[in-house]
């Protein structure tokens, strides 16, 4: 379960701001998370001085259960990682469910705890790009509804999206920015639904099946 | 001993004189599932069924719905499937309780695709179509303790005391009566409910059991897999002590579920040459290592499975074949008619032995109809190889689930809706171990024994 092989990232804007972020073979959900945290700072050209940092590892645990990831980074490449094999130089508890929200105090070097957070708090974009991003990475999920419609409430009333062509649809309608949370992948669909922030309309299966298209944009599954 | 099986008894009808019917079936997990029906209503439902949520294959072992990928056609708003029960396996379980085994049927009546027993009958078909018929024979591993069911929920199911003493040696003898008394009782119950057996034995492990069933059909088989469990947990229960069908119930010792299978045609040993394996044993080696990748999920269902992959404890590592060496994954067994077979080492004790089966036999058919020869056989350790040697099981529930989802030929035998069910719900199980409290860094996590412990 803990295979600590590399490969390359897959993020060809992560090479184009001089920013690689690698994760491991087989990685878990969280070193997942985290890669694809990073590569959107990369991508959005956020945080790059603490992505670019010559040589420092920092340690990422979940405040509620035993998820654990280490960051590497080594001027320019981002090594994203399961477990914590080796003493961090800082440490840092989080929440997972709040977007990497500290949840205590880190240990270790606070200057570079404070970098790694930054770099893990990419800009959220607004709800309707969120919403095309989300639908394409979705559209390749086996099951997929033909028609995503996004819904919220604007300054002059209901708004909404629609994307894609066909006789199937999902309906997703929520506040702008929790639309965006959960289409951009920085929140959990499962999770947020919880709250009763969200509303969807569609059948079970294809719940089951958005369900794995979040996984695409949060995990990159 | 009761009269039991529905020929026996000469009636279509459980035992007026009994007070209740109950129905059994496996989930997809291999957990036993089934209902407790007066007299009046099994007789009203033997012909069309009886109504189950189609979410008995939906939930997972914490009960919660599997979301991450598209139900097939039979999943919707939590309609029903239909048990139908096989009146050939019912049995008087207990005074006042018959027990009938039946499969699950959708309204047109065709199989529900995920269906565990209706897969394995599917390819045991498909093998008679080819002038085959299989026996097979399986090992059930477990481990009892000490303490009840009540007090191992109490403790999380952690720091057990292991049944008969510390001592963890294969075939030992000197077992307190406690250890043994438990076995008795098993053997007992299953002379009652006519489930045959032939052996038990002290396994490597302390408070290990290791109980050998009759060779027989594969239904029949897999049936009395699947109530020899249920005896053992009622047995344990009975007596204050507490049984688990873990792959790794604890850190240590793995537990196994090794499938012995021959292939007869016209009454021969299919298997039995004069010189070695057959020809027909070795396209059967040939299409199981084929397949034994994609069928590593199937046999491997659960994220503690991947935990007995350890060169050198036993279980094999890697995708390989031998005569006479157990230390691949197939070991063929040559030399006479009576008992040339081979064994796939690689289900652990917590597989659905209908699923396991039916992947094991689309592989032995794959062989066959391709005629697909095997690579040599080895002859040296299957452990501890270099790299690059020797191709490795998939040891991980996702490289699993993925070599399955990539298999043509399981997809083509198996069907496209189990494979793409099974592979939903493993990585709905990966993902749950991940983010709901397991620990990928421990020997064994608390978040494991509380799922698998009891269940399936």
């Amino acid at each position: 379960m803990t295979e600590t092989t590399t490969a390359p990232a897959v993020s060809g804007a992560a090479t184009a701001t001089e920013v690689d972020v690698r994760i491991e073979d087989d990685a878990t959900p969280l070193v997942r998370l985290i890669g694809r945290t990073l590569r959107d700072s990369a991508r959005a050209g956020h945080a790059l001085q603490a992505l670019r940092k010559p040589a420092a590892t920092v340690a990422i645990r979940s405040h509620e259960t035993p998820q654990a990831a280490t960051i590497a980074f080594t001027g320019g490449v981002v090594e994203v990682s399961s477990g914590v094999p080796v003493e961090p130089d800082a440490t840092i508890t989080v929440d997972l469910n709040a977007r990497f929200a500290p949840a205590g105090a880190p240990s270790g070097d606070a200057e570079l705890a404070a970098d790694a957070l930054l770099a893990l708090s990419p800009p959220v974009p607004d709800w309707r790009t969120a919403a095309e991003h989300f639908w394409t990475a979705a559209r390749s999920v086996p099951g997929i509804p033909d028609v995503l419609i996004a819904v919220t409430e604007g300054p002059e009333g209901l708004e909404q999206v629609v994307l894609g062509e066909g006789t199937t649809h999902y309906l997703i309608a929520g506040a702008p920015e929790t639309l965006a949370g959960v289409f951009s992948g920085a929140d959990d669909l499962l999770a947020v639904l919880s709250t009763g922030v969200l509303g969807i309309q569609g059948t079970l299966s294809q719940l089951s099946v958005m369900v794995g298209a979040s996984w695409k944009v949060r995990y990159d599954v | 001993m009761s009269e039991l099986t529905r020929s026996a008894k000469g009636v279509d009808t459980p035992d007026a004189t009994n007070r209740t019917v109950r129905i059994e079936a496996t989930n997809h997990d291999g957990s036993f599932l089934g209902k407790t029906l007066t007299p009046k209503k099994f007789a009203s439902g033997v012909d069309s069924g009886f109504a189950f949520a189609d979410l008995l294959f939906g939930l997972d072992l914490g009960n919660a719905p599997a979301f991450g990928f598209a139900y097939p056609d039979w999943r919707g708003h939590l309609d029903d499937v239909y048990f139908r029960p096989d009146m050939s396996t019912l049995v008087e379980w207990e005074p006042g309780l018959d027990a009938v085994i039946g499969d699950y049927w959708l309204k047109d009546g065709t199989p529900v695709p995920l269906c565990p027993r209706n897969l394995t009958k599917k390819m045991v078909d498909r093998l008679s179509s080819l002038g085959f018929t299989a026996t097979v024979a399986v090992e059930i591993e477990a481990t009892v303790f000490e303490e009840s069911i009540h007090q191992a929920r109490a403790r999380g199911y952690r720091d057990l005391t292991p049944l008969g003493g510390s001592a963890g040696t294969a075939y030992h003898l000197a077992k307190s009566k406690d250890w043994t008394g438990y076995m008795n009782a098993v053997a007992d119950r299953l002379y009652a409910v006519g489930i045959e057996w032939e052996a038990w034995s002290d396994e490597d492990a302390a408070g290990q059991i290791e109980i050998n069933l009759a060779p027989g059909d594969p239904i029949t088989v897999c049936d009395a897999w699947a109530r020899t469990r249920q005896i053992m947990r009622e047995v344990a229960f009975d007596l204050g002590h507490t049984v688990t069908f873990m792959a790794k119930p604890t850190a240590g010792y793995g537990q196994a579920s090794h499938i012995n299978l021959s292939l007869q045609r016209d009454g021969v040993n299919a298997f039995y040459a004069e010189e070695g394996p057959s020809e027909a044993m070795r396209h059967a080696v040939g299409g199981l290592l084929a397949t034994i990748e994609g069928n590593t999920s199937i046999v491997l269902p659960q994220i503690t499975s991947y935990r007995r992959l350890v060169d050198l404890s036993g279980p094999p590592v890697t995708a390989t074949w031998g005569v006479s060496n157990k230390t691949t994954a197939i070991r063929a067994v040559c030399g006479h008619p009576s008992y040339s077979r081979l064994e796939y080492r690689v289900p652990g004790a917590d597989a659905n032995l209908y699923l396991a089966l039916a992947g094991v036999l689309a592989g032995v058919v794959a062989g066959l109809e391709r005629k697909i020869e095997p690579p040599e056989p080895v002859s040296e350790m299957a452990w501890c190889m270099p790299p690059g040697e020797i191709t490795r099981l998939p040891d991980t529930i996702t490289k699993a689930a993925a070599a399955l989802e990539a298999d043509p030929v399981l997809r083509d035998l198996l069907g496209a809706d189990f494979v793409d069910y099974w592979v939903g719900s493993r990585r709905w199980e990966w993902m749950q171990f991940h983010t709901a409290g397991g620990d990928p860094f421990s020997e064994l996590s608390e978040w494991e024994s509380a799922r698998y412990f009891e269940l399936p």
